[in-house]
């Protein structure tokens, strides 16, 4: 399939809010999907992110607020009228149509010939590794292939902006994997703008170019998947983003652009960010920035192994210490520290952020 | 999918076929509202159209039904005649103003009390037939019974009639009302009522329609049905052991008529229709379609099978009075009060 | 903007400018002297209150030229406005000039009146009504779907006209003031009468009122057909039982009876001179008595002709309790009893509560059955007919009593929701619909057999004796053979002139196929629609949409054919003597059944494969076609056999529509058993429910079968070809 011409569609939400009776599901968000790239909506279940992406197909009406795609106002037109397709969680496969009839039904609506749409259809099918299963209802696929056929059908029509709602979460571990891969290489292949809905984090960092992590209705962070990672300005995005050690810390210096954080024994000079100016505060330690070492020193933590798991490629070990339990993945060393022993954790300054506690003002 | 586009146009050719088929249907001349049996309605309408060469349209239905439907098509009526049924409804439709004034000169020609119908309806209406209340008696029944058959109104409260007879209700029928009047008229009001609060005790169904009973003789789902002796004769005919009964101490009668419906679309073709009516070629179809009530004009031959009136001690029924909306008022709401409410 | 936009346009001044304005089915009503012209020349000629429509079509025409941003708003300007104007001067002006004096006073006199609205002033109205939908899709109503707005405006508009309109206009008639009495107080003493409340039978001597009786027959009609329907329906999903094919025949068969018929073949059978009866009598001395007739008899003819529909009610719940769910239960050690009482019963729960609405409320809008059977017993469907019929001709009355009735209906309505409450019945998902249903625990087994076979047999037997009662001279009296029935009513003769339908039912059989052929579709159509609209959006007053919709199921046949008399049979609606009034009569009664079909078939798809269908640029209308309505195929059938069928067979509203050229079959056949020619209506009856199976299996062979997986799969689909892409 070779397109015929470039769509430049971003996506533009500006103070966009969507309420049912008293409940708000969206709550006055601003975001840009600039063309060309893959943006995932990140968050729980229940954080309005399914809503957001149903409001750009045109599925749910905005209350308040104005949508943009492709730089035209598109807030008050329906679904069919947006050049807009979505690849559902559930695949929303034509039970009664064939794999082929499928992936050509948004070219027949659109009046394409026969003989055309079934060229583009096969095209289509091709492109996801589906040759020869035209005929096939999609009953007698598997999930896998379902998902493919699912994809071909949005991917046909060429639209301005391509969504995938939770596209993955029906198939299995290994195969989401692939799949995953298979969706980011041929949505840069073919420039598409696309936003992508998903509650798992790892799914989010291995697709996205940005990432807006959304929490009740609002957005809680935006950036791209390092920024998120490694500056999470809230303990909820440090937590979501799989930062899993969260410990109460106090700030009690800032000079020069550094600041001294304190938790447990420990003391951390950080380099400072906007973050935070309180004093209180939460330090996000990710699993992998924490090595175990036997000689003591300011900077670092007096901790008891409580378990020690061997996993083949890593280690992880969970730590007790004053300022709280720790986790830890260690893919440096081959032999274990053994359960009960004393030891002292160290961190990598890169792998630590401060965020507020939660209740506090950044 | 191919097949199912071909399925569907297939439908869709046939439904247009069908509308268009329902559009095209010839528009028929004159309308007229028919109250007696099909058959006689049938063969009264194509004597017409075969004598005249106008084409009716003819819908059949009861004496109340076609009231209730001038009453609420009265603002833009949508028929010209209205032809058989009980008097009483005409009457009524009279009084309400629903039926045109016409005096047909063929009056002189007909019975006194269908000239007489004429006159209580102020010329709106005029009668065209007339038939006596009677006893449609199962004879079959009686005999296995071992009871004889009732002669007089008197002989229908005796004990071995007891769930044996059937009337209609005077709420929902013309006839039943019709025998309540003739009660009334014969005995005096209260006597009446005290008569009918016995008969309740016999009586084991006051059924909907007012032929029903002579249906139910018929069948032997009871012995004695009170009802129009023609309706009775209608079951001898058909092969039921009925035997028709006047009572002895007369009775009363009923004048079906026929009136033109006040500005309905063909007022001159319903003028020709009353008047091809009231002859005796127009109302010998009666005997034909197996309907046996007197025919109004004076020159009709008298159907062998016919309750003969001139033997029947007819009573002198005062249908203006007792066809008016208030006293018709009085007395159901009397009933209701002292029969219907037994249980 | 749209393409719609100028189609409606062009339809809305088409339609002023050219469309015979008045007259609708203008071939059958006469037409007044010059009238066949357009909104425009009779606007010109001596209807001048016709021009300013003209003004409302031009409005929106700048707007949707240069397509402007407020092409929208000037719409909905214009639509509100044209249709407002017309309902105005339709109303004030009729077929006599001013409706009201006061009008002549205020304005003058006017040359004449117009007849009722044709052809022309529908389009028009169509158009304006769809300027309006569109405007307000324009301005973001609905997600701005123009069709979802238009579908909902046209349902919307169609209801109020057939449904609210008439049932209003004979409603208000309960508040016709009485002789000596004021509107209100006429209304309190009708609705208060000794005769609907009393309850004489339970303290004294005299009877109860009707609203007893008819509550009495109502409730056991709906607990008997609920059960045997359940019975039926365990038989047919979880027994092994060998002919479960023909049993399913049997028990569809009394719907497609024309009613009396039922009624006709039980006295035939038990009445006091029945074939049973007279067995009886002579071998067992029994002596023959007349206990059929009153609620015994009601009772067993309502649920001979209801259980059906209970049994197609509960089929399907039955069927969608997902085995998993049972199998899951055994696995966790529950036997079959328990398994039975703990999780197929309470899943249930809503299937018998609407089987037993519809037993309800069907035996208490019936009017046939309790007429031929009903004795001394009154109910309120048959005082109501002859209050409206009957020697007290009293429409005040029967409106009264269709109130109470209606209220019983919607009580019963309302008892039912509270008994399922709000719980979760969902067992239909996307996925795991494999296992084999349970069996029933043995003794419940039994009983179902028990149940349900002698049923079976007795109705069996009963569709023998009417068959057999058509080929008879007299069937009780003289059982020699005959064709004379058939003949009488469907002689053909040929002559010079070609073929002559001699049989006298031939007139009132080609009228009753064509209604019901022309309005099942439509029917089927506006419920399968209405269905998506409440199933699949939301809009503020939903609910009450809904409420209307289901009102004129609720409200008796005979107050409904009344009602359409009176609110059609002037203009500006002028529709009595046509064979539309039978049509439209039908598809606003039967509705409610096909929306209820749709909406629980339309529950079980998945909300995106619509969504889904929208995002891939299908419009509303192309959704519908292409995706939803393969997949509601059952749900079709069932709409359009249903509305077929019961245009067939009703009878009571009928009655007052039936005109002279448009007789209908069942009209014919009441006709026939009221005079006692059992023979001849048997023999009808036997034609029509013949005609009405072959209809079925026509209908079936249109829609099609509804195709989502093969009959034989293909092996779980293959990997290794998947990983190699």
């Amino acid at each position: 399939m070779t397109r015929t011409d470039q769509k430049i569609g971003g996506v533009e939400f500006r103070s966009v809010s969507r309420r049912y009776g008293k409940v708000t599901a969206v709550d006055a968000i601003s975001f840009k999907v600039e063309p060309g790239t893959l943006v995932t909506l990140l968050g729980p279940s229940g954080c309005g992110k399914t809503t957001t992406l149903r409001m750009i197909a045109g599925l749910e009406a905005a209350s308040e607020g104005q949508i943009l795609i492709g730089g035209r106002d598109v807030t008050l037109l329906p679904a069919t009228d947006r050049d807009v397709t979505m690849v559902f969680q559930s695949y929303a496969l034509f039970p009664h149509m064939n794999v082929l009839d499928n992936v050509a039904f948004g070219l027949e609506v659109s009046g394409v010939p026969k003989v055309q749409r079934e060229e583009q259809a096969m095209a289509g099918l091709a492109m996801v590794g589906l040759a020869g299963f035209e005929t096939r209802l999609p009953s007698e696929l598997s999930g896998g292939q379902q998902q493919r056929v699912a994809v071909a059908r949005a991917l046909v029509l060429e639209p301005e902006v391509l969504l995938f709602d939770e596209p993955l979460s029906n198939l299995d571990a290994k195969l989401r994997r692939k799949m995953r891969d298979d969706i980011r290489e041929l949505q840069s292949k073919l420039g598409l703008t696309s936003v992508y809905v998903t509650h798992d984090q790892e799914e989010a960092l291995a697709v996205s170019d940005r990432i807006i992590v959304m929490n009740r209705a609002v957005i809680a962070q935006e950036g791209t998947p390092a920024d998120l990672y490694r500056r999470p300005v809230s303990r909820f995005v440090a937590d979501f983003m799989g930062i899993s050690n969260l410990l109460d810390g106090t700030v009690t210096r800032r000079a020069e652009g550094r600041v001294t954080a304190h938790f447990g024994e420990a003391v951390l000079d950080l380099p400072e960010t906007a973050i935070t100016r309180a004093d209180e505060i939460t330090v996000a330690i990710r699993p992998q920035a924490i090595r175990l070492a036997t000689e003591p020193g300011p900077d670092r933590l007096p901790v008891t192994v409580r378990k020690a798991t061997y996993l083949g490629s890593h280690l992880e070990y969970v730590l007790d210490s004053s300022a709280g339990e720790l986790f830890v993945v260690d893919p440096t060393s081959e032999t274990p520290v053994p359960p009960g022993s004393s030891a002292w954790a160290t961190f990598r300054h890169e792998g630590v952020a401060l965020v507020p506690r939660d209740g506090q003002v950044a | 999918m191919t097949l199912a586009t071909r399925r569907l146009a297939f439908a869709t050719t046939a439904l247009l076929g069908l509308a268009l088929g329902a559009a095209s249907a010839n528009a028929a001349d004159l309308v007229v509202y028919c109250g007696v049996q099909e058959e006689w309605c049938q063969a009264m309408m194509n004597a017409f159209t075969k004598e005249t060469g106008i084409k009716v349209a003819m819908t059949r239905k009861s004496a109340g039904e076609t009231y209730a439907q001038v009453k609420a098509e009265g603002s833009n009526p949508k028929g010209d005649v209205w032809w058989g049924g009980t008097g009483d409804a005409f009457l009524q439709a009279a009084e309400d103003g629903l039926l045109s004034e016409y005096k047909s000169p063929k009056l002189a020609e007909l019975h006194p009390w269908a000239q007489r119908q004429a006159a209580d309806a102020q010329y709106r209406a005029v009668g065209i037939y007339a038939g006596g209340l009677g006893f449609a008696v199962n004879t079959e029944v009686l005999a296995k019974k071992k009871v004889a058959e009732p002669a007089c109104w008197a002989d229908l409260v005796k004990p071995e009639y007891k769930g044996e007879i059937q009337i209609a209700n005077p709420n929902s029928s013309g006839t039943a009302y019709a025998t309540l009047a003739t009660l009334v008229q014969i005995f005096g009001e209260n006597p009446a009522f005290d008569f009918m609060k016995q008969l309740h005790g016999n009586i084991s169904q006051y059924t909907k329609s007012g032929a029903a009973p002579a249906v139910a003789a018929g069948r032997g789902e009871a012995s004695i049905g009170i009802v129009f002796m023609h309706d009775g004769v209608t079951q001898t005919v058909n092969g039921f052991p009925v035997k028709v009964v006047a009572p002895c101490e007369g009775t009363g009668y009923e004048v079906g008529s026929m009136g033109i419906i006040k500005g309905g679309p063909n007022p001159d073709l319903a003028k020709k229709f009353y008047e091809f009516a009231l002859t005796p070629k127009a109302q010998e179809t009666a005997d034909q379609a197996k309907s046996y009530q007197v025919q109004a004009n004076v020159a009709t031959p008298l159907s062998p099978h016919a309750p003969r009136l001139e033997k029947v001690k007819l009573i002198d029924y005062d249908f203006k009075k007792f066809g008016s909306a208030a006293e018709r008022k009085r007395l159901l709401s009397r009933w209701d009060n002292e029969i219907g409410n037994l249980r | 903007m749209f393409r719609s936009h100028l189609l409606w346009l062009i339809v809305g001044w088409i339609a002023w400018t050219i469309a015979p304005w008045y007259g609708f089915a203008s071939s059958r009503q006469p037409i007044l002297g010059g009238w066949p012209a357009s909104g425009l020349l009779a606007g010109l000629d001596d209807a001048p209150w016709l021009l300013p429509l003209g003004l409302f079509l031009a409005l929106p025409v700048p707007f949707v030229a240069t397509r402007s941003r407020l092409v929208g708003p000037a719409l909905v300007v214009a639509g509100a406005g044209g249709l407002g104007w017309m309902m105005l001067q339709g109303v004030a002006i009729i077929h006599k000039g001013w409706a009201w004096p006061f009008l002549a006073d205020l304005f003058g006199p006017i040359a004449a009146g117009q007849p009722g609205m044709g052809f022309g002033a529908m389009a028009t109205a169509l158009a304006f009504l769809f300027f309006l939908t569109m405007g307000l899709a324009a301005r973001g109503a609905m997600k701005g779907d123009r069709f979802t707005t238009g579908a909902i405006g046209l349902l919307v508009a169609s209801i109020s006209l057939f449904v609210f309109w008439p049932v209003s206009t004979v409603f208000s008639q309960a508040m016709l003031p009485d002789a000596d009495m004021s509107g209100p107080a006429a209304l309190i003493h009708r609705l208060t009468a000794k005769d609907i409340w009393s309850l004489g039978c339970v303290t004294g001597t005299t009877r109860c009122g009707v609203v007893w009786n008819s509550v009495v027959l109502g409730t056991l009609c709906g607990v008997i057909t609920t059960v045997l329907g359940l019975a039926f329906a365990l038989v047919a999903t979880r027994t092994t039982f060998p002919y479960q094919r023909l049993l399913r025949l049997l028990s569809v068969l009394p719907i497609i009876t024309p009613p009396f018929v039922i009624g006709l073949a039980v006295i035939l059978l038990f009445g006091r001179n029945g074939t049973v009866t007279l067995f009886l009598a002579e071998n067992f001395g029994l002596t023959a008595t007349r206990w059929i007739y009153g609620l015994p008899g009601i009772l067993l003819t309502q649920t001979l002709a209801f259980t059906p529909i209970a049994f197609l009610v509960l089929i399907g719940v039955v069927q969608g309790i997902a085995p998993s769910m049972e199998e899951a239960a055994q696995t966790l050690r529950a036997g079959r009893w328990q398994t039975f009482r703990r999780v197929t019963w309470p899943l249930m729960r809503p299937g018998l509560a609407n089987a037993f609405l519809v037993g309800f409320i069907e035996s208490l809008a019936d009017f046939g059955n309790p007429l031929v059977m009903g004795g001394g017993y009154e109910v309120l469907s048959t005082k109501i007919f002859y209050a409206v019929v009957g020697a007290q001709n009293d429409p005040g009355r029967a409106a009264a009593l269709g109130i109470v009735l209606l209220a019983l209906c919607i009580g019963a309505f309302l008892v039912q929701r509270r008994w399922v409450g709000t719980g979760s019945y969902t067992t239909v998902g996307g996925k795991g619909f494999a296992g084999t249903p349970a069996e029933l625990p043995r003794w419940l087994k039994n009983a179902v057999y028990a149940t349900a076979l002698p049923w079976a047999a007795f109705t069996f037997l009963l569709y023998g004796l009417i068959l057999y009662g058509g080929f008879v001279e007299n069937w009780g009296r003289n059982n020699t053979f005959t064709l004379r029935h058939y003949v009488t009513a469907f002689g053909l003769d040929w002559n010079q002139y070609g073929l002559l339908w001699t049989g006298r039912a031939w007139n009132s059989l080609f009228t009753t196929l064509e209604v019901s052929a022309v309005s099942a579709p439509l029917t089927a159509a506006m419920g399968l629609i209405t269905a998506y609209l409440l199933v699949r959006q939301r809009f503020t007053g939903q609910a009450t949409f809904e409420f209307m919709t289901m009102l004129s199921f609720a409200i008796p046949g005979t107050v409904i054919g009344v009602a359409y008399i009176l609110a059609f049979n002037q203009p500006p609606v002028e529709l009595t003597g046509t064979a539309a009034i039978l049509v439209v009569c039908f598809v606003f009664r039967n509705m409610p059944v096909a929306i209820r079909a749709g909406v629980a078939a339309m529950s079980q798809l998945d909300k995106n494969l619509d969504e889904c269908a929208l995002t891939l640029g299908a419009n509303s209308a192309q959704t519908i076609r292409r995706v939803i309505m393969p997949l509601l195929r059952p749900a079709i059938v069932a709409a359009l056999v249903y509305s077929f069928v019961r245009a067939i067979t009703s009878v009571s509203a009928v009655i007052f529509l039936v005109s002279a050229r448009h007789d209908m079959a069942t009209s014919y056949i009441v006709g026939r058993v009221e005079i006692g020619d059992f023979g001849l209506a048997i023999a009808y009856s036997s034609v029509l429910v013949v005609l009405m199976g072959l209809a079925i299996i026509f209908i079936q062979w249109i829609v099609g079968e509804r195709r989502i997986a093969r009959p034989t799969p293909h092996a779980p689909a293959a990997r290794p070809q998947e990983v190699a892409a």
